[in-house]
């Protein structure tokens, strides 16, 4: 614990956006206590998650906020859009209206985000095989025609929860690394750790060793 | 030996020279020689052998010699044994006398060994001792070690708490401090004994190492703190570690906790105004100050991000006061959290009143307000119910918007009042009533779409729909007080109705319905009777009808009551069959099952069962009762649909709307 003076070094804040029921509280309940909420209730208003994950060797602290899916606090969510790098969005496979809604999903998030934040789709109750009503070839070709990352996940067996919230992150990673995301600017989303006031493109070997800057 | 055969020669020669001598002492020798067996004699023998070596011619000469000889010889023999025996005895005396000197040596070494054992007698004792000594010194030492690495630091642990000044703190340091908190506990054990000076000594000892130690701490730790001005900020598990050890001194503690807060204080601020006016990289997100003509999205913009940051606060609180186990950490976590967002109250509450202040409008301000409910609540969760100043400013603003809500509102209402409209001739509600019940469906609209919590919901209800339905009773009653009863009756019926559908769809109205309810009937009634009467003097029967209201048994049958007869009544009873002229009734456009007419009669409304059964029966003319009923049924329907559209006795709220049905005057 006392080799790393610090616990990670950036931070990456998501957004999971979706219609009522698809899953998105789960989806996060599942992905930050590895555990599966029978009776998960309506989100008021919007909810806040965080975990710390590896994401190409690098410590990474995802700060997740879990919108309400009711159209009733859509404009209360669309304030948490701001300064997300990443946005998952979920839909139900079950329940194709949820499928049909997301141009209208990825519309609000593509106005209320900036161009680099990395959107997800994901369709939410892989294990409902039966009662599939949207194929995966038809979603992913919506993600491909709109430029998103596509998975297909299941809160209830956690069946590629983790790789949903990992493939983001390794995006958004891969973004900083390539210099399309600039991490000087604010609310791009990524925090990064050292406090140094280093300019231009990061090192790839963060140095967070502050704790000597007497003064 | 050998002079033994020196002797026998000489006889052997003696012997000889007497031989012819018998029986004589020669002759006796002789046979004695002769006797004796050489064989057997081994020293003459011997003798022989030896006198052969040297008598080796035997010539008188030699034989006279012999003797000589052997005597010389034997002589010789004889110095030479002395001789050597001589040397022999020398050789022993030398033996001797180094035996003697060895003696000498040996005795002087003893008493020379006995007076060193006499001289180290005393040295032994004085070793002994010192064993013994040294023995109880090592283990005095060995205590003494134990006491000391029990109740003083390791040079080590004395260099990690005694760092350079502005050195950083490490985990050795914290082990030391943990050891000098040990110690100085642990030295309580000796001031119980007998030890009590160096329990004392120690205690102080470790009381100013204690202290100078978190001096260090803290003065590192505010350090730290104060660096944590960027917006995002890892605690560091050192930090949260001194976090941790500092609990013990509550003033150190207090400090840099405020420290921390004034440093993320600063960033939060600096952070909010810069999403506020710069916004994102290549402007997306775009400043949220663009959106300021968009009142809803500007203050849930503002707030919205107010929220995230709490939160991240919180979170930053949590990573440093992780490990803090004294009690109402919580508390403190709340004061710094509050402490933190105070500094963006004042850019936060300029923005906001500016919104109110520029009036948006009922609606708007109704939906600012809820906004603002919402956002107090969902941050209360965050920082705790404790007096927050963030919580104080949404509070105050939401209170502001609420304030100027009702204004807003009852300056509506001032309006409506200021001129009255007169009821239009249908005896309809009039648009004023209408449009202001639409702004009421509205701003209800938006507060069950709000993100209220039911309960701090149920609350404003009473406040606005009072603010609202209280002038627009008033409204009606004024604009109906020229009217006559029915038609008052019945515009009022018209209007509460308005009132009631709309008030319907809400929920928390149940109150106010009833009372609505309460209304309706009873202008019903006063519209039934109106009917009533009208009919009665339509058919002539109001003088039969008050007979029979007025009559008391004392005053016998009414048949014998002037007028009352029974031709009288007949001709009364047929111009009442007569149908009716079509003005009379209130019509309703509703299409009844038929199959409800049976049970018509047992919804009547009293004022009908007065008129046709006074006095359980006098009046038994059940032709006319059948008749008039059959003329009724669309009046009676109308009570009767009206009662059954009571949506809170028979029907779901939201299926009231298709049920609509007017009153017309026709």
């Amino acid at each position: 614990m006392a080799t790393a003076p610090y616990n990670y070094s950036y931070i990456f804040k998501y957004i999971i956006i979706g219609d009522m029921g698809v899953g998105k509280s789960c989806l996060l309940h599942q992905f930050t206590e590895k555990k599966f909420m029978a009776d998960c209730p309506h989100t008021i208003g919007v909810e806040f998650g965080t975990r710390i994950m590896e994401v190409s060797g690098q410590k990474i602290k995802l700060q997740i906020w879990d919108t309400a899916g009711q159209e009733r606090f859509r404009a209360v969510t669309r304030s948490y859009y701001r300064g997300a790098a990443g946005a998952l969005m979920v839909y139900d496979i079950t329940r194709r209206s949820t499928y049909n809604h997301l141009s209208s999903w990825l519309t609000d998030a593509r106005n209320l985000t900036n161009p680099n934040t990395v959107i997800i789709l994901i369709g939410n109750k892989a294990d409902l095989e039966a009662q599939r009503d949207v194929t995966y070839d038809e979603a992913k070709q919506f993600a491909e025609e709109n430029g998103l990352l596509f998975l297909e996940a299941s809160a209830k067996t956690g069946e590629n929860v983790e790789d949903a919230f990992l493939e983001a992150a390794k995006k958004i990673y891969q973004n900083i690394q390539d210099g399309s995301l600039d991490l000087n600017a604010a609310e791009s989303g990524v925090q990064h750790k050292p406090s140094a006031p280093q300019g231009g493109r990061l090192t790839s070997e963060p140095t967070p060793q502050r704790e000597g800057c007497g003064c | 030996m050998s002079e033994n055969k020196v002797e026998m020669s000489a006889e052997i020669v003696q012997n000889a020279n007497v031989q012819p001598q018998q029986n004589n002492p020669l002759s006796r020798k002789l046979n004695k020689i002769l006797e004796t067996r050489l064989d057997n004699d081994k020293e003459m023998l011997e003798a022989l052998k030896a006198l052969s070596v040297f008598f080796t011619e035997n010539s008188l000469r030699t034989r006279r010699n012999l003797r000589g000889d052997i005597e010389r010889r034997s002589l010789s023999i004889n110095e030479e044994f002395a001789r050597i025996f001589k040397d022999v005895k020398e050789e022993l005396e030398s033996v001797n006398e180094d035996v003697h000197a060895m003696s000498t040596c040996c005795e002087e070494m003893t008493s020379r060994l006995k007076a060193a054992k006499e001289q180290t007698q005393d040295l032994i004792v004085k070793t002994n001792k010192l064993q013994g000594e040294n023995h109880r010194l090592e283990v005095r030492a060995q205590v003494a070690q134990a006491f000391l690495t029990k109740f003083q630091l390791s040079g080590q642990e004395m260099a990690a708490l005694r760092g350079a000044r502005d050195s950083p703190i490490t985990e050795e340091f914290f082990r030391a401090l943990t050891r000098v908190k040990q110690i100085h506990e642990d030295v309580k054990v000796l001031l119980r004994t007998n030890q009590q000076t160096a329990g004392l000594e120690i205690m102080e000892q470790m009381a100013v190492l204690q202290e100078t130690s978190y001096e260090q701490l803290y003065r590192w730790a505010q350090n730290e703190c104060r660096g944590l001005t960027q917006e995002s900020c890892d605690i560091s598990p050192v930090l949260s570690q001194a976090m941790e050890a500092l609990q013990d001194r509550p003033v150190l503690y207090k400090y840099t906790l405020d420290e921390f807060g004034t440093a993320r204080r600063a960033a939060v601020v600096r952070g909010f105004i810069d999403a506020l006016t710069r916004g994102g990289p290549g402007g997306t997100p775009r400043p949220i100050e663009m959106h300021s003509h968009d009142p809803m999205r500007y203050v849930g913009d503002m707030l919205a991000w107010l929220h995230q940051a709490t939160a991240s606060e919180k979170e930053h609180l949590d990573a440093l006061l992780k490990q803090v186990t004294v009690r109402g950490v919580e508390e403190n976590m709340q004061e710094v959290v509050g402490h933190i967002t105070e500094g963006v109250c004042r850019p936060l509450k300029v923005r906001i009143e500016q919104v109110i202040v520029a009036e948006p409008g009922a609606v708007l301000l109704y939906k600012v307000s809820n906004l603002l409910k919402f956002y107090h609540h969902t941050i209360s969760a965050i920082i705790g119910t404790s007096v927050a100043t963030l919580l104080i400013t949404i509070e105050d603003m939401n209170v502001l918007s609420k304030k100027m809500f009702f204004n807003s509102l009852s300056l509506h209402a001032s309006r409506l009042m200021d001129k009255v409209e007169l009821p239009p001739p249908d005896l309809g509600p009039t648009s004023s009533l209408t449009q202001t019940l639409a702004l009421l469906r509205e701003v209800l609209a938006s507060h069950d779409s709000s993100v209220v919590p039911l309960d701090a919901r149920q609350a404003d209800f009473a406040q606005v729909l009072s603010c609202i339905l209280d002038p627009l009773l008033q409204l009606c009653t004024v604009s109906a007080s020229n009217l006559g009863t029915a038609d008052m009756a019945t515009y009022m019926v018209n209007s509460l109705y308005v009132m009631k559908t709309t008030l319907a769809l809400f929920e928390f109205t149940d109150k106010r319905l009833e009372m609505l309810e309460f209304q309706i009937e009873a202008h019903l009634d006063t519209l039934i009777n109106e009917q009533a009467s009208f009919v009665l003097i339509r058919a002539g029967l109001s003088y039969i009808y008050s007979c029979v209201q007025q009559h008391s048994t004392q005053q016998g049958p009414l048949s014998t009551l002037p007028g009352m007869d029974t031709s009288s009544l007949k001709a009364a009873m047929v111009q009442f069959d007569l149908p009716p002229p079509p003005l009379v009734f209130y019509d309703c456009d509703y299409s009844v099952d038929q199959s409800t007419d049976g049970s018509v009669s047992s919804t009547v409304s009293p004022a009908f069962q007065t008129a046709w059964y006074p006095n359980g029966g006098v009046l038994k003319i059940g032709a006319v009762q059948h008749s008039y009923f059959g003329t009724l049924p669309n009046f009676c329907l109308w009570i009767r649909q009206y009662k059954g559209t009571d949506p809170h006795r028979t029907e779901p709220h939201h299926s009231v709307e298709r049920r609509h049905y007017r009153v017309f005057q026709c």
